[in-house]
């Protein structure tokens, strides 16, 4: 292990969220503590409900927990304005979903660029990073197809080449194998790998043991809580 | 984010022209509605500043009481500071026509006095009256074209027929659906003995219009008057009340069409939920989608001002050339009222999209993406 990977980029302390369902309580965590180093590459496991995905949104900012602080970087996400939140997601956080979630009405090139309209990156700059990322996902030739007229492998490629337009230290990926064949979950595992030698930390959600096996160190979840191993 | 905007409206065509060609009703609406007042309002102006200075008497028992009689001019024409003074009769051209905007009217008044009543107008074609004239009349402009005359044709007024001598210029003002005769003929025409409507008073050249009618009311009996000034307030009133009517229902019409965009807005951003929280988890600043909603609901606005006035143009275009065989100019478009209604759509479509694109602004991200 080199130097670079010995600092520590994700911490998380007694993390917890507690949703109302109707007037019952949802403890979907219940004191979540990691520690991610920098340009690792793990897997959260865990049952169906176990709070995978919620630990995954508050790390991501997209949702405040009940109880507990974040750290990213140094910084405590969990105490700036909220004002202040979609330029920390932005710099910070990169998201590939388990369904794509591209824009239908845009090409590829359109999906990763609008990503970086957000954070005022010039058109021109825009579009010469996204056919570079496009480029190195593989989809060279595919720069102006919609999602409709690419595969599901060419979709979560399109989408990890969104994640990585704005150069953000984390990728929170959410099942990003669920929904494509196992040829294509090598590949996209195989990317995400290479995107993490190269100093990217890279969080993967998944139900999928040969995932899983595949990655730095799995953290398993149970009852929205860390379980040892 | 403009092209943004436009790919989004241009997703939804169907919806998005029926919201464009509501919003074009209510400013079509505006146009139509507005231009008629504007030439009202026009037509006040020029009538206006024709007779400014003029001082009108009238019976005291009101304004169309008619209670005044030619001996009354005399009076009135002792008071210090007063150049001249003589009965004037209104009454409308037509039987059963009303004296408004717009009707046909005489004005009888004395003959050698034509040039001075009707002076700031010019005389296009033949002569003003002059004594000696019985049955002889000078006609406006509307009058010729409407009874399709000419100097040396006749008309015929309350059975009477009465001899074009003069034809006076377009002036877009209410001389020009008025017909001059004699006030003697008048009075035997209309049947009103020795009475006049009221007393046409010449000040003296600079000699306050205000101070004199108030010394005309003092000094002579029986008499108001109306100052040049109450004249404008009066008949800026009546206007007013006139504009406030068209144009209130025009604004009606087009506050429907804002309605429409906020239907339509609040539907898009609903559908657009899942939209939305991807755009937030790529960093989308709620600045970001404010200005997206609030982009699509302004050209939609744009739009249908430009359609609507579009359409209220060819409308008002077509109506003037119509009604100008007829001798009758109803619709005057004014850049004024052309900037307010661009103005007023597009103010509309913005106002309309605020509320739709803070609900979408406040979604929050978690939310949005598990929305299917
Ligand atoms: N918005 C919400 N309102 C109420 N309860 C919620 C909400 N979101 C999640 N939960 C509950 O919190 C718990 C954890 O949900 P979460 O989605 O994090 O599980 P998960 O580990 O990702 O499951 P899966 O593997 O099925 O995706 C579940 O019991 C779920 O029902
Ligand atoms: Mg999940």
């Amino acid at each position: 292990m080199n130097n670079a990977k010995a600092d520590i980029i994700l911490k998380t302390r007694g993390l917890k969220e507690t949703y109302m369902q109707g007037k019952v309580p949802v403890h979907a965590l219940q004191g979540v503590d990691m520690e991610v180093k920098r340009g690792e590459l793990i897997s959260i496991v865990g049952p169906s409900g176990s709070g995978k995905s919620t630990l995954l949104s508050i790390i991501g900012m997209l949702e405040i927990p009940t109880e507990g602080e974040v750290f990213i970087d140094g910084v405590e996400v969990t105490g700036v304005k909220v004002k202040d939140i979609p330029r920390l997601r932005r710099e910070k956080i990169g998201f590939v979903f388990q369904h794509f979630n591209l824009l239908p009405a845009l090409t590829a090139l359109g999906n990763v660029e609008i990503a970086m309209r957000f954070a005022r990156v010039p058109k021109k700059e825009r579009i010469r990073r996204a056919t570079e990322v496009l480029t190195e996902m593989g989809l060279g030739e595919r720069l102006n197809h919609k999602p409709s007229e690419l595969s599901g492998g060419e979709q979560q490629r399109v989408s990890i080449a969104r994640a990585l337009a704005n150069k953000p230290s984390i990728i929170l990926a959410d099942e990003p194998t669920g929904e494509v064949d196992t040829r294509t979950r090598d590949l996209i595992v195989g990317i995400l790998r290479r995107l993490s030698d190269g100093g990217q930390t890279v969080i993967i959600v998944t139900h999928d043991v040969w995932v899983a096996e595949r990655t730095d160190r799995i953290i398993r979840l149970v009852d929205g809580k860390v379980e040892d191993s | 984010m403009l092209d943004i905007i436009l790919r989004n409206l241009s997703q939804r065509k169907v919806r998005t022209g029926l919201t464009v060609f509501g919003i074009a009703l209510g400013i079509f609406a505006v146009i139509v509605m507005g231009s008629m007042s504007e030439n009202f309002n026009q037509t006040f102006e020029t009538s206006f500043s024709l007779t400014a200075d003029k001082i009108r008497v009238f019976g005291s028992s009101g304004v169309f009481g008619g209670s005044v009689t030619t001996g009354k001019a005399a009076e009135v024409r002792k008071v210090p500071g007063v150049k001249d003074a003589y009965g004037l009769l209104m009454a409308p051209l037509e039987e059963g026509g009303a004296m408004s905007f717009g009707g046909n009217q005489i004005v009888g008044l004395p003959p050698e006095k034509s040039q001075t009543v009707l002076g700031p107008v010019k005389v296009k074609q033949g002569r003003f009256l002059m004594r000696g004239d019985r049955y002889e009349t000078m006609i406006g402009t509307s009058i010729a074209t409407q009874y399709n005359i000419g100097v040396g044709d006749r008309i015929e007024i309350r059975d009477k027929y009465f001899t074009v001598v003069g034809l006076l210029e377009y002036t877009g003002s209410f001389f020009d659906a008025t017909a001059a005769v004699p006030l003697d003929s008048a009075q035997d025409v209309y049947d009103m003995g020795d009475m006049v409507s009221m007393i046409f008073v010449i000040p003296d050249d600079g000699v306050d219009g205000d101070l004199l009618a108030r010394r005309i009311k003092l000094s002579v009996e029986g008499v108001d008057t109306l100052s040049p000034s109450e004249l404008e307030k009066e008949a800026r009133q009546s206007l007013m009340i006139f504009s406030v009517i068209t144009v209130s229902a025009a604004v009606l019409a087009a506050i429907i069409g804002g309605l429409s965009v906020m239907n339509t807005m609040l539907m898009s951003v609903m559908e657009r939920t899942k939209e939305f929280g991807i755009l937030k988890a790529m960093g989308a600043e709620r600045r970001d989608i404010l200005i997206m909603t609030v982009g699509e609901a302004a050209i939609m606005g744009l739009l249908g001002g430009l359609l609507g006035l579009a359409c209220g143009w060819v409308v008002v275009y077509g109506m003037n050339l119509w009604l100008a065989e007829k001798g009758i100019v109803l619709f005057l478009i004014t850049y004024r009222l052309v900037a307010i209604a661009m103005l007023f759509a597009i103010l509309l479509g913005t106002l309309s999209g605020i509320y739709p694109a803070l609900r979408a602004s406040r979604m929050s991200p978690m939310e949005a993406l598990r929305y299917e």
